[in-house]
């Protein structure tokens, strides 16, 4: 049953690939879309009979494979992990969707946008570690040709920035699961067969440490995140779409799943430093966006701070903080995704990303006026404005972690009033204000380019206003990984921070 | 080839280019068969909703008066609507059109059917299926707020503040609220206040009595180009100053009709004229100085954004934004969407294949009523010139020297700097046709 989720993609990708030159962009464009709405109709199939009440593995799937290595073919989905493949399969369908009729190289393109789809589910599905590490390196390689062939202007560099930062996290990692298994004494590299309690804490400290490292690279959390504004500014507005919305969320799961749910100990210990690292992620994230005059890229700086409160959040480990956290990988996937989108289609049509040349946008007749309005909600959703589903997952996130990390979650708090900041400056100088009378021959937005943003921005609103669907796929994993965890300073403040969810699940 | 008049130096004026063709006796709007299409066709769309315009407009000076609750003053009744123009249909004192002389048969059928279909008026209008008076209205008002000018050749104004006209205007107040107690224990205690309703109703009149004219003006010349008559813009502007000149002498007055009787508040003897009494203080305020034109941008009066002396008031449609929100209260916005219902089909056919097509009909339409009006003001301005200065081929330099100082003179108007003109008057956008 999961397997259809990495394969449908795969070998659909395959097969595209070897199409005849003689079919045209649309026609592959629309198999490409056929087969990423199978993939998402299939997920949804999934997600209704997913079982909310049981903390563990579901579907799970085992072919034995290269046993003397410890390989296997093990998939399984769970409460951290059932929302991040309904996140990856929509937004490939909205990338395909938000991708131009008239892309080049249309074979390779969709092929490689079906292949990271596919990577995507299986790191997700994967219950072994290096099965995981090879669907995760997986993405490295598509990633860099659509970034470097269907990018912008300093697409070479961006995408060899990319190349180079990503290849040193899937090393890191790949050198701490070696070692996770190797000291352990585990016969596999089956995630349940791992157990590192018998580690000396320094050895659980320095592996942990390469795993933070490792998926911090992904996420990104400063000072790793250089590759971030370069990769998602110069790709497309489909490839940032799936840069934003799934790839940094493989970091933050590599990290709960790998970091937290496999290191308790050393976790706690390090836990404390990791709130501040949030903390201080989120501040440097808001602030640099203040800074930009590019429209890309301060949505790309606002996605490193709104990374930051998830690390918060797994450092809290509380259970409330923790279903904020898969909440907030969700609803940023969600957010992140309608801004690249709508800022794509703004550069399309009036040729520049620029905040000084921008404005008036919101001009019924000859703006952006429906463009101009979404840019408007996923800004409000992206500063976490009640009724949206930004403010959910935010909540939660501070909620959960301010009775563990008062002081980083009050740091956070004021990182979310500086997204406000730089959304009002961003919003102010496109939407508002009058528009150039002499410049103002943009053409007009077509239905279906309003599609994937009216898709997005409905999602936003849902989950806004009921939360509780946002909520309750994860609710029971989560308080099972936090039974796990023996933190130092939780306690009994744990039952206190489980309060908050039962007010949202009614 | 640049028409430059043989017996100057060129111009040195930054649009010299412009100024050279009002030498030759063009207009401000380049001569291009696009341009001429463009001015022709606004000038049809324009002129069907001025036929409701005028007749409301003297409907309300005349009937509607001081009522205080008017909610029904833009229910235009048959009366009006059958009301015979001067200027066109058999009976004219001097036909321009050669059309009815009652209401033109696109404005009756839209007032008929609508963009909703048939219903009741009063659905109509409050559905907003309507021709917009707020328009006129804003422009009356411009009038009225921009007063004194021309002065002296403008009398009509300095007769507002007469005695005489206090006297006649008593008289029709007191008529109108002879049964009235509380309205006449109101103007008892606030003449001044009632005086001041009665100058409106008096610029209702002289505004509806200018358009009286405009209007068969502009069906003619959209008549005689549908035959094929114009060969250009200069031919068109020349069809208007020769039209300012034949019915410059229409008399302007007010006359108010309580129970049957005629109050003549400003008298037909007064010997107020078209030309001096309405149409220069119109063009002036109109044109020139309508306070809300500039369209959707708010302007702060604390940091200078917003002239001081009235002079350099320069919200008219020759700066309007271009731009519009699509709502009520902006009234560039009103008057396109009254004139996209009359577009002559090669007009309509002409938007959609430029822009956004009929998305965004309502700028496109918007760009050429500028041109258009940019026209009209280059008749005036020659016109102005004619009755004023000398003739163009006149051999005596000085004489030559003295119209182009008062095309500069006029041209400069655009060009000032002061509060955002020369952005907003876009002159240098209707010399080229990608303006659009």
């Amino acid at each position: 049953m999961l397997s259809v989720l990495i394969w449908l993609p795969t070998i659909a990708a395959a097969m595209i690939g070897f199409l005849p030159k003689s079919i045209s962009t649309s026609w592959i464009r629309f198999i490409s879309l056929t087969v990423a709405g199978l993939a998402l109709l299939w997920n949804l199939w999934i997600l209704l009979k997913f079982n909310i009440n049981y903390s563990g593995m579901q579907f799970e799937e085992y072919l034995p494979w290269n046993e003397t290595l410890g390989l296997n073919y093990q998939l399984g989905v769970d409460g951290l992990s059932i929302l991040m493949l309904i996140l990856n399969s929509l937004l490939t369908w909205i990338a395909i969707y938000s991708s131009s009729r008239e892309t080049q190289r249309p074979r390779l393109f969709y092929s490689l946008v079906l292949l990271v789809s596919g990577g995507v589910n299986g790191a997700f599905l994967a219950q072994n570690l290096l099965m995981f590490f090879l669907f995760y390196e997986l993405e490295l390689i598509p990633f860099y040709l659509l970034i470097c062939i269907w990018g912008g202007e300093k697409r070479a560099y961006a995408g060899m920035k990319f190349l180079i930062y990503t290849a040193v996290s899937g090393a890191l990692i790949l050198a701490a699961f070696l070692g996770t298994v190797w000291l352990s004494g585990a016969h596999s590299f089956a995630l349940n067969t791992i157990s590192t309690a018998n580690l000396a804490p320094g050895m659980q400290l320095l592996l942990l440490t390469g795993i933070i490292i490792g998926f911090g690279v992904k996420i990104p959390l400063i000072p790793l995140h250089t590759w971030l504004p370069d990769a998602y500014v110069e790709a497309s507005a489909p490839v940032a779409i799936l840069l934003g919305g799934v790839l940094a969320k493989l970091g933050t799961y590599g990290l709960l799943r790998f970091g937290m749910a496999m290191f308790p100990d050393a976790w706690s210990v390090v836990a404390p430093s990791l709130a501040v690292w949030g903390a201080v992620s989120a501040i440097y994230g808001a602030i640099v966006a203040i800074a930009q005059t590019d429209i890309k890229r301060m949505v790309a700086y606002s996605s490193i701070g709104h990374m930051g409160y998830i690390l918060l959040a797994g450092a809290a480990s509380t259970p409330l903080a923790l279903v904020g956290a898969v909440a907030q990988m969700f609803s940023h996937g969600l957010i992140l995704a309608i801004l690249f989108h709508l800022v794509g289609i703004i550069e399309a049509k009036v040729g520049t990303r620029e905040l000084g040349k921008l404005n008036g946008l919101m001009s019924p007749i000859r703006g952006l006026p429906i463009i101009s309005a979404l840019l408007v909600l996923s800004g409000m959703a992206s500063a976490g404005i009640p009724g949206l589903t930004g403010f959910v997952a935010e909540f939660m996130v501070f909620q959960g972690s301010f009775s563990v990390f008062p002081i980083p979650t009050l740091l956070c708090v004021v990182a979310s009033g500086l997204t406000a900041v730089y959304f009002v400056i961003l919003l102010n100088n496109t939407c508002f204000g009058k528009l150039n009378n002499n410049l103002a021959y943009y053409p007009k937005v077509v239905w279906a380019e309003k599609i994937p943003a009216l898709i997005l921005a409905s999602l936003i609103i849902f989950l806004g206003v009921q939360p509780h669907w946002l909520v309750r796929w994860s609710q029971t994993t989560t308080t099972a990984i936090v039974a796990t965890i023996s933190s130092p300073s939780i306690g009994d403040k744990n039952a206190i921070s489980i309060n908050p969810i039962t007010t949202i699940h009614p | 080839m640049p028409l430059v008049s043989t017996q100057l130096p060129p111009s040195t004026h930054e649009f010299a280019e412009v100024i050279h063709r009002l030498e030759a006796g063009g207009s401000m709007l380049p001569d291009t068969p696009e341009n001429l299409m463009q001015i022709i066709g606004i000038y049809k769309a324009y002129a069907v909703p001025m036929d409701f315009y005028w007749r409301d407009l003297l409907y309300i000076a005349e009937r509607v008066f001081l009522e205080p609750f008017s909610f029904f003053k833009y229910i235009i009744p048959q009366e009006y609507l059958d009301l015979h123009n001067h200027y066109a249909g058999d009976d004219a004192d001097l036909r321009i059109w050669r059309g009815p002389a009652t209401a033109h048969p696109e404005l009756l059928a839209f007032i008929e059917n609508g963009r909703t279909g048939k219903m009741p008026t009063l659905l109509h209008h409050l559905l907003h299926d309507r021709i917009n008076m707020e328009f006129a209205e804003a422009c009356m008002r411009a009038m009225l707020w921009h007063r004194k000018m021309y002065a002296p050749v403008n009398q009509f104004d300095a007769y507002l503040d007469s005695e005489e006209y206090r006297a006649n205007a008593d008289k029709a107040v007191k008529a109108y609220f002879q049964n009235n107690p509380v309205m006449l224990g109101l103007y008892k205690l606030f003449p001044d206040m009632f005086l001041e309703q009665c100058r409106q109703m008096s610029y209702y009149s002289n505004l509806g009595l200018f358009w009286e004219v405009m209007a068969p003006v502009f069906f003619e010349m959209s008549d005689i180009y549908d035959e094929g008559g114009f060969k250009g813009v200069p031919d068109a502007m020349n069809f208007l100053v020769n039209g300012i000149f034949a019915i410059a002498g229409r008399p302007i007055y007010h006359h108010v009709y309580i129970n049957g009787e005629c109050y003549e508040i400003i008298p037909k003897t007064k010997g107020f004229t078209w030309l001096y009494e309405a149409a220069l203080p119109y063009v002036e305020a109109v044109f020139y100085r309508t306070a809300p034109f500039r369209g959707t941008k708010s302007y702060n009066a604390q940091v200078g954004q917003v002239p001081a002396n009235q002079e350099d008031f320069h919200y008219g449609i020759l700066y309007a934004d271009v731009f519009p929100v699509g709502t009520a209260g902006i009234p560039p916005t009103l008057l396109m969407q009254d004139m996209m219902h009359f577009l002559p089909a090669y007009l309509s056919d002409y938007y959609k294949q430029h822009c956004r097509g009929e998305d965004d009909v309502l700028i496109q339409l918007g760009v050429s009523f500028q041109r258009s009006m940019y026209n009209v003001t280059s008749a005036v301005i020659q016109a102005l010139r004619t009755a004023l200065l000398y003739p163009l081929d006149d051999p005596n330099p000085r004489h030559l020297q003295a119209n182009r100082e008062f095309f500069e003179m006029q041209l400069n108007r655009f060009t000032r700097s002061d509060y955002g003109m020369r952005d907003s008057a876009r002159l240098k956008q209707i010399q080229s046709q990608d303006y659009r």
